[in-house]
């Protein structure tokens, strides 16, 4: 293969300096299977930095929809992206998941922390103010999914009221987004949280062992982890296990996890990975061998469960932009094994021109409201004793078996000061509530420099 | 797996074969996934007969599940 060949410009966007946070134009380019991120500072210099690699390629992973702006964007953009965040009118997608940052405390020191946790003296916003936030999102984005974060929302022992505000504020699907520590010592207390209106435990799961925990959170937490499973399974709540992967430390175990959480279903919803990301806390500045990219975590997920997940199963996202996720849904046959649902990469505009009329982002962000509050919330079982004398036929056999089985596998890829890509960021549909009560783009919001500075956490902009 | 389900009497006849439908396994695929069910078929043709409420029913039910989000 000639050199033109291998090097080639796929798309121009934009991003940061990572050093200085200043706007720079950037290039995504293909170089053998890898796929760079190439921006140049005048001041800092160049920037390379590896955003794909893989056999499944960038130019494949395609999942083009209509941008459509926020239904009340900030009126002043002067900055321009990623500086005016609020949303702004530049921004094309709606919010499917608003985060809301309860705590910034924390009973765990980890390596790696998007939010820095535990590192502040910063108090924790007031119910009344809580209560303004929950307004402010429905004023600016309507009802959409709530994952309650932090630092770690379980040091607050008021949570069960946070969650009570939020479902009398109308929101259906409320996600805790923890790392189960309180949740595995105290039988009670997730049915404390379900019975306040929580559907969801987003449970940090970063491996099946205790060498992965204490590499990456300092402690060995397996056996709390366990425990919080089984406290959430008996209080109803639906679990969906979220690895941070990191290459030298868990990647080995990508597999494994997955089987763990099928062990669990149908307490366990799915299994998120989360390749790490340099934001926030993080120990050193990152290499490309220090990132594992989505294409990389579905090849180890096929090559770790083989036989039962290939990477056709595999599709990019309706809502988010294409390049900020992959997904699959499985159904647990009594075996134990899974069993692949729906066409994969088949069933969207991937791998076929024919995608006509375009879907507008409202219509995929629609879409991943319903099915994420769906299918990471426990299942609705229908405790009818089932008449042995009935006829039964495939399709009854399916259809009980998908009510409390379905197993999804998902990843999304976070961007920081060195990947940051602007048109992502502009499709981005995970948006934090900032205490001043603006919507801010997950990405954008965590965004750090290499010297720590901040665009918005605890930041004025530049 | 698969036991009677689906057939039943019915006043539809295959047009073309002007033939009466006869119970048979049928193979249903959507997405990927293929499920046996028993249904109203014209032997001679293989015209398959899905009533309504089957298909605004279980497979509109079995539809949604396999259906991307």
């Amino acid at each position: 293969m000639s050199k033109d060949h291998q090097h080639k410009i796929l798309a121009h966007t934009g991003s940061v300096c990572p050093v200085c946070l200043k706007a720079l134009a950037a290039v995504r380019r293909q170089e053998g299977d890898a796929v760079f991120l190439i921006k140049n500072c005048p001041e800092h210099g160049e920037f390379r930095t590896c955003i794909w690699r893989g056999k499944i390629t960038m130019p494949s992973w395609q999942r083009p929809k209509k941008p459509s702006a926020p239904r009340s964007p900030v009126a002043v953009t002067e900055k321009g992206c990623p500086f005016d965040c609020g949303l702004c009118s530049a921004h094309g997608q709606h919010t499917c998941t608003a985060l809301l940052e309860i705590t910034a405390r924390c009973n765990l020191r980890c390596k790696v922390c998007f939010a820095d946790a535990g590192s502040g003296s910063g108090q924790d916003p007031s119910l009344a103010r809580i209560s303004v936030l929950y307004d402010e999102i429905l004023r600016a984005s309507g009802p959409c999914n709530i994952q309650l974060s932090g630092g770690e929302p379980t040091m607050r022992d008021d949570l069960a009221e946070i969650i009570r505000l939020g479902r009398r504020k109308g929101f259906s699907f409320l996600q805790l987004n923890t790392n189960g520590i309180r949740l595995g010592l105290d039988a009670s207390y997730a049915r404390s949280l379900q019975e306040a209106g929580l559907a969801s435990v987003f449970l940090q799961f970063d491996g099946i062992s205790d060498d992965v925990h204490q590499a990456i959170r300092g402690k060995a937490l397996a056996a709390l982890k366990e425990q919080a499973i089984i406290h959430c399974g008996a209080a109803g709540l639906g679990v969906v296990l979220v690895p941070t992967i990191i290459p030298g430390i868990n990647t080995g175990q990508i597999g494994e996890i997955v089987r763990y959480g099928a062990r669990f279903s149908p307490v366990v919803r799915g299994v998120h990975f989360q390749p790490v990301s340099y934001f926030g806390r993080y120990p050193a500045p990152p290499l490309d061998q220090d990132r594992i990219t989505l294409p990389e975590i579905m090849e180890q997920l096929a090559r770790q469960c083989e036989g039962e997940i290939r990477t056709e199963h595999f599709a990019p996202p309706a809502c988010e932009h294409a390049l900020c996720s992959f997904h699959a849904n499985y159904l647990l046959q009594p075996d134990g094994s899974l069993q692949a649902l729906g066409a994969g990469r088949q069933a969207c505009c991937s791998t076929s021109n024919a995608c006509d009329p375009l879907p507008t982002a409202m219509e995929g962000r629609d879409k991943s409201v319903s099915f994420t509050a769906r299918q990471w919330a426990a299942p609705d079982v229908c405790d009818a004793p089932v008449d042995p004398a009935a006829s039964v036929d495939d399709l009854d056999i399916f259809l009980r078996r998908a009510q409390t089985h379905r197993f999804s596998i998902s990843g999304m890829a976070f961007q920081d000061a060195w990947n940051l890509d602007l048109e992502r960021l502009q499709g981005c549909c995970i948006h934090v509530i900032s205490p001043e009560g603006k919507l801010i783009p997950f990405c954008a919001y965590n965004l750090t420099s290499t010297e720590g500075r901040s665009l918005y956490r605890m930041a004025e902009a530049p | 797996m698969s036991t009677f389900s689906f057939i039943s009497q019915t006043t539809w006849r295959c047009a073309p074969c002007n033939q009466e439908l006869q119970p048979e396994k049928v193979n249903v695929s959507y997405m990927g996934s293929v499920f046996t069910v028993e249904l109203m078929v014209c032997s001679t043709c293989g015209f398959v007969l899905i009533p309504e409420d089957l298909a605004m029913g279980k497979m509109h039910a079995v539809e949604q599940l396999l259906e991307d989000k």
